[in-house]
């Protein structure tokens, strides 16, 4: 079936096209009719547009092709590269509303790719492209800082307990028990309260909610590496302690604790967008996805897109990391290569 | 077994103790002082030293803490320092009921969907549903529940949408039906052994035609967003499961993800074991197999999940109950805690949670150990 390859080709490339234009006709052109309609329109597009290019990449590339692994890929390197070049970008204003004020920008605009603000303006005229992208840049701040500390910390609390005397072991564990006796949530308010809602202490508070789950993690794959015989080999060779967790534990523990990190940014994520939707996280001016939402949901039944575009971003951003985060754990985790 | 409880519930006691001292540490280092809180700025300070003293806020921390203590045990959390004429104790016995009935609603949903679905897609692996569902699971895990919440109102809550959005559920649901009738004719028309399955199938059907017929029936029209007709009140049972069936379905449609993606798995793995080879050697019908062989491994794993995700359930009706701005525990510690630094309210609700929450998982530790047999003899 040789002469079958170009017209598979052919079709994969006219059903991505096909589903691309979908979109567009849902998402820009019909700007006219009802949201529901424009929406399922948009759906039936992407759906038919990554059948497409998943028949074409397969055909490309070989049939073992991860299309939607690539993809998430993708979309979270352009979700990190519009984040970190945002002020390059030709982006209308986001965050100062007397100045869109004074400039005469339409509020509460419908999105429209070829103007000044694609994705169309908030209540104040700002434009919803640049919040989304300046968002982006507040939550891989945040979640990235709680991923670091967080890890950092709990790893290296992980190792001591499971490496050093039991009742060391002890006392970490009770803390451990009772910081997760809480529910997150209720931790988080309960820390919200307290501190000062900026960035650093955001990522502080995000990061202490989950130093409890590194510490467990990192302790149990203490125990299993301690017992090994490069660590016996250590000891016998006279290493210090001090030696053996930092050169022998710590690297070895590494390599599992980090194989969560994306799931572990994914969930940040969600919980820094909770935080600032319930109005208790970062505040306006500085726009994060969760204020935008939450700023947008009172009249988001006239003007959805105030909702649907900061949220859609999120979702997609969440779903790839989790997409991502599911291979890394398949790749370095050694219990889940084992089964 | 008594003896197993008690330590249980010693050792909760213990935890609800350093929980609450350490919170209470944490927010006596609150920059803003709580006296302000009671009064505003527009005090004189002579009204400001009147409430700190009455506050006893010039004490050291460890005696304001014994005495909290003292109170929260005989079950006094103080009263509202914002609002002075109620306790936070009554606050509580107010909000909490829409908090619980909206999580446990949460849950009966979860579980009534995921198992039938999780099983499904366990034995058609790979195949389309399979592939369908897991990846609408995979791809509901990704949506915050406060999205998922906007979503719901957008299509059913007071406006225009609400009728397309019931009548494409109603095709969702009897597309599902037709699917399962024609599969059960075909197989009902196929010879030999794939004929026993079609009785499952048709049944299914008509549980979902079922479904459908009482769907459009029942389906309340006039789903509100804020405000929340209680168990309590005049109005009755189905006023109250109205309001509490979108913010409790927000909560669901998460869990239902999870518990089905445990399930596949979990059911997937013991399919593949030995006993079930042997039931099937026996001649033991499809349906016996599954429910008594093949669902009861999962269900130890279901329990530990369902415990786990109760306890968020009820962290998660904070989000939720903002969405639907319904007059819950969680919209209470926000607004009235959280907002005005107000430690007793914030307090108060880190102990009701906390309580909830730690029952819970105890109960669940119980359970497991009085189900599994395995664990039971490693403790002895």
């Amino acid at each position: 079936m040789a002469d079958a390859k170009p017209v598979m080709l052919l079709v994969g490339i006219a059903a991505f096209l096909a589903g691309i234009a979908l979109v567009v006709v849902g998402t820009a052109v019909l700007t006219g009719s009802d949201a529901l309609i424009r929406g399922i329109l948009a759906i039936l597009g992407i759906v038919v547009g990554y059948l497409g290019l998943n028949k074409l990449a397969k055909l490309i590339f070989g049939e073992k092709f991860d299309t939607g692994l690539w993809l998430a890929i993708f979309w979270f390197a352009i979700v990190v590269l519009a984040a970190v070049f945002a002020d390059l970008l030709p982006l209308s204003e986001s965050r100062d509303a007397s100045k869109t004020i004074l400039s005469g920008t339409p509020t509460l605009k419908r999105p429209d790719i070829f103007s000044a603000n694609p994705l169309g303006t908030d209540r104040q005229a700002l434009d919803i492209l640049g919040g989304v992208i300046y968002g982006a840049r507040v939550s891989l701040q945040v979640s990235l800082g709680a991923l670091a500390i967080g890890i950092a910390a709990g790893g290296i609390i992980g190792v001591i307990a499971g490496y050093f005397s039991k009742k060391l072991d002890t006392v970490i564990g009770v803390i451990t028990d009772s910081i997760l006796s809480v529910p997150p949530l209720i931790l988080l308010l309960v820390l919200v309260t307290v501190l000062e809602p900026s960035p650093l202490n955001m990522s502080l508070t995000l990061a202490a909610v989950g130093v409890p789950t590194y510490i467990r993690l990192a302790r149990a794959n203490t125990l299993v590496f301690a017992q090994r015989e490069f660590v016996l080999a250590a000891r016998a060779m006279g290493a210090s302690r001090k030696r053996i967790v930092f050169r022998e534990l710590v690297p070895n523990v590494a390599l599992p604790l980090l194989s969560y990190a994306f799931i572990i940014v994914a969930v940040l994520i969600v919980a820094e967008a909770s935080l600032s939707f319930l109005g208790i996280g970062i505040q306006r001016p500085e726009p994060t996805w969760g204020n935008m939402i939450a700023a947008g949901q009172d009249d988001f039944d006239r003007h959805p897109h105030l909702v649907f575009i900061p949220g859609g971003v999120m979702f997609l951003t969440v779903f790839a990391l989790n997409r991502i985060g599911e291979k890394a754990r398949e790749l370095w985790d050694p219990r889940e290569s084992k089964v | 077994m008594a003896r197993l409880v008690a330590l249980k519930l010693l050792r909760l006691v213990l935890l609800m103790f350093i929980v609450t001292a350490a919170v209470f540490v944490l927010i006596s280092v609150v920059p803003g002082d709580p006296a302000v809180a009671v009064l505003g700025s527009e005090a004189t300070l002579a009204e400001y030293e009147r409430v700190r003293e009455e506050l006893n806020l010039d004490d050291p921390i460890w005696e304001r803490y014994a005495s909290w203590l003292g109170d929260a045990v005989t079950g006094d959390l103080g009263n509202q320092l914002t609002n002075q004429a109620f306790t936070v104790v009554e606050r509580i016995q107010q909000t909490f009921p829409v908090t619980l009935e909206i999580a446990l609603l949460s849950m009966v949903i979860a579980l009534l969907v995921s198992i039938p679905l999780g099983i499904f897609a366990a034995l058609y692996q790979g195949r389309l549903f399979d592939r369908f569902s897991s990846g609408t699971a995979f791809a509901a895990i990704a949506l915050p529940s406060f999205l998922l919440g906007l979503l719901l109102k957008f299509f059913f809550v007071d406006n225009d949408r609400q009728e397309i959005s019931k009548n494409l559920v109603l095709v969702l649901i009897l597309f599902v039906a037709a699917w399962l009738l024609w599969r059960a004719l075909a197989q009902l028309v196929a010879k030999g052994s794939r004929k026993q399955n079609s009785s499952t199938d048709f049944s299914l059907a008509v549980v979902v035609v079922a479904v459908a017929v009482a769907f459009y029936l029942w389906w309340p029209d006039d789903f509100k967003s804020g405000g929340f007709a209680r168990l309590t009140s005049d109005e009755g049972l189905l006023a109250n499961l109205r309001d509490a069936l979108l913010p409790a379905l927000t909560i669901a449609i998460t869990e239902i993800a999870v518990f089905m993606r445990l399930l596949r798995s979990d059911i997937a793995s013991t399919l593949q074991e030995d006993f079930i080879l042997a039931a099937r050697t026996r001649g033991l019908s499809r349906q016996r197999i599954l429910f008594r062989h093949a669902l009861r491994p999962s269900s130890f794993s279901l329990i530990t999940l369902a415990g786990v995700s109760f306890g968020r359930a009820i962290g998660g009706t904070v989000i939720v109950e903002t969405v639907f701005k319904l007059p819950g525990m969680g919209t209470f510690i926000v607004n009235q805690g959280v907002n005005l630094s107000d430690y007793n309210v914030v307090l108060g609700g880190v102990v009701v949670f906390t309580t909830a929450f730690m029952l819970l998982n105890t109960g669940v530790d119980i359970a497991y150990n009085y189900l599994d047999p395995r664990i039971r003899r490693g403790r002895r």
